[in-house]
């Protein structure tokens, strides 16, 4: 059981990681990553709501009628997204007037979607929770590499904080902050990562 | 019961809504408090950068005081305005909204006592696209308000220009977002309607006192 649980972390963070695997929830990688402490509000925001609605979904999957499934699982996406949106909005007003717009969008991100339909209406709730979770941290991990690399090549910055003698040595990159930096970022860790793939594949 | 049946379907439904709904007003009361307090304090720190006042700190309270200490506020028709009697620093602040390209933008406009000039304006609340309309608040933007000069010989649409002018140097022109014209095109609409509106109800000399002294 243990090890069935560790291959579906293995397969959201890797094998099938949901950006540059699966190519899912681009919109958002783009948008929200030219500062980390957005990503990092905005990951939890999909780490929670991949995570529960997959447990959701699959603890109702055998009462949901097959023909309103698709109409169900939109309105628990759209209820935990909201109660998300909420709770930045309270505890963090600063980020939210920044990726309000993002976090709402959630509701249409294909990873819930997708994960809900091919993964938790198949199978058990605690799979379906660590299979959303993997999901989630997957998109986080490459989520939070490219916002590390545009903050601090774009604004000599890491969550907020300057680069020692930032001036001395760094010339900002204002590409980075703005929307091609995140193309460039995204386009080249996929090439590197789908790379590494097709070699270890290939052994 | 079968789960084909309509009544099934239509109760299945009604139930996920009526929890699910639930769910989200227990957690929209549980955080009233703290959405209120994050709005007071929203609305001060833009009134401080507004009127450019001197904030000891960064704490809700310090920005609740530096507005408690310089302005004066008071309601006409509705519209907050907000009086700086500091002297040296004597300027008016009108609250202003309007239509943007998604929904309204609401604002704060400084201006001189003569309504001639512009001091400053600052965003209080808007929902244009993230990237482009809602680089409004961005300082570059905003910062290029500071000095206009209003020009109330225009006709009424022209009194302050966002975007492009057939005169080569206006002292009443900002320059448009790129890639966001209509933001830009119905901020100068709306800004020029609410400047008439202002106008109007300050149109008698402005009382020199302090409301409250």
């Amino acid at each position: 059981m243990a090890s069935s649980y560790t291959k579906i972390l293995k397969d959201g963070l890797l094998g099938e990681n949901p950006i540059y695997r699966q190519v899912l929830g681009i919109c958002s990688a783009l948008a929200v990553t030219n500062l980390l402490a957005n990503t990092l509000f905005m990951c939890f925001g999909v780490i929670f709501a991949t995570a529960l609605t997959n447990f959701t979904v699959s603890l109702l999957r055998n009462h949901i009628p097959k023909r309103i499934r698709m109409i169900v699982q939109v309105v628990i996406i759209a209820s935990y997204v909201m109660m998300i949106d909420i709770l930045i909005k309270a505890v963090a007003p600063d980020i939210h007037r920044f990726i309000g717009p993002y976090v709402g969008l959630i509701i249409t991100n294909c990873i819930i979607m997708g994960r809900a339909e091919a993964f938790a209406s198949q199978n058990k709730p605690l799979p379906s929770l660590v299979d959303g979770l993997a999901c989630g941290l997957g998109y986080s991990a490459v989520l939070i590499s490219i916002a590390v690399i545009r903050e601090i090549m774009g604004f000599g910055t890491l969550l907020g904080f300057a680069l020692p003698a930032r001036d001395l040595w760094w010339t900002q990159w204002t590409i980075m902050v703005m929307p091609p930096g995140a193309f460039f970022m995204l386009a080249i860790m996929t090439w590197f990562a789908r790379a590494k793939l097709v070699k270890q594949e290939a052994k | 019961m079968n789960k084909k049946s309509p009544v099934y379907v239509l109760s299945f439904m009604a139930a996920i809504c009526l929890v699910f709904g639930t769910g989200i007003a227990i957690v929209n009361y549980a955080t009233q408090g703290l959405l209120a307090k994050n709005a007071v304090l929203h609305r001060n720190r833009v009134l401080c950068r507004a009127f450019d006042l001197p904030v000891d700190g960064t704490s809700a309270d310090a920005y609740q005081q530096a507005v408690d200490q310089h302005l004066v506020a008071e309601e006409q028709d509705g519209r907050a305005v907000y009086r700086r009697t500091t002297p040296g620093h004597e300027s008016l602040g009108f609250e202003f909204g309007g239509m943007g390209f998604w929904d309204r933008i609401e604002g704060v406009i400084v201006l001189s006592p003569d309504l001639q000039t512009v001091r400053n304006i600052q965003f209080l609340d808007q929902k244009e696209t993230p990237g482009l309309g809602a680089r409004i608040e961005e300082s570059w933007f905003t910062d290029q308000f500071k000095g206009l000069q209003i020009d109330w010989d225009n006709p009424r649409g022209d009194r302050l220009v966002v975007g492009a002018s057939p005169d080569p140097d206006p002292k009443n022109r900002v320059d448009a977002i790129t890639g966001a014209t209509q933001t830009s095109m119905a901020l100068g609409r709306f800004l020029n309607d609410e400047l008439d509106r202002i106008r109007s109800q300050y149109s008698q000399p402005l009382n020199p006192e302090p409301l409250n002294p």
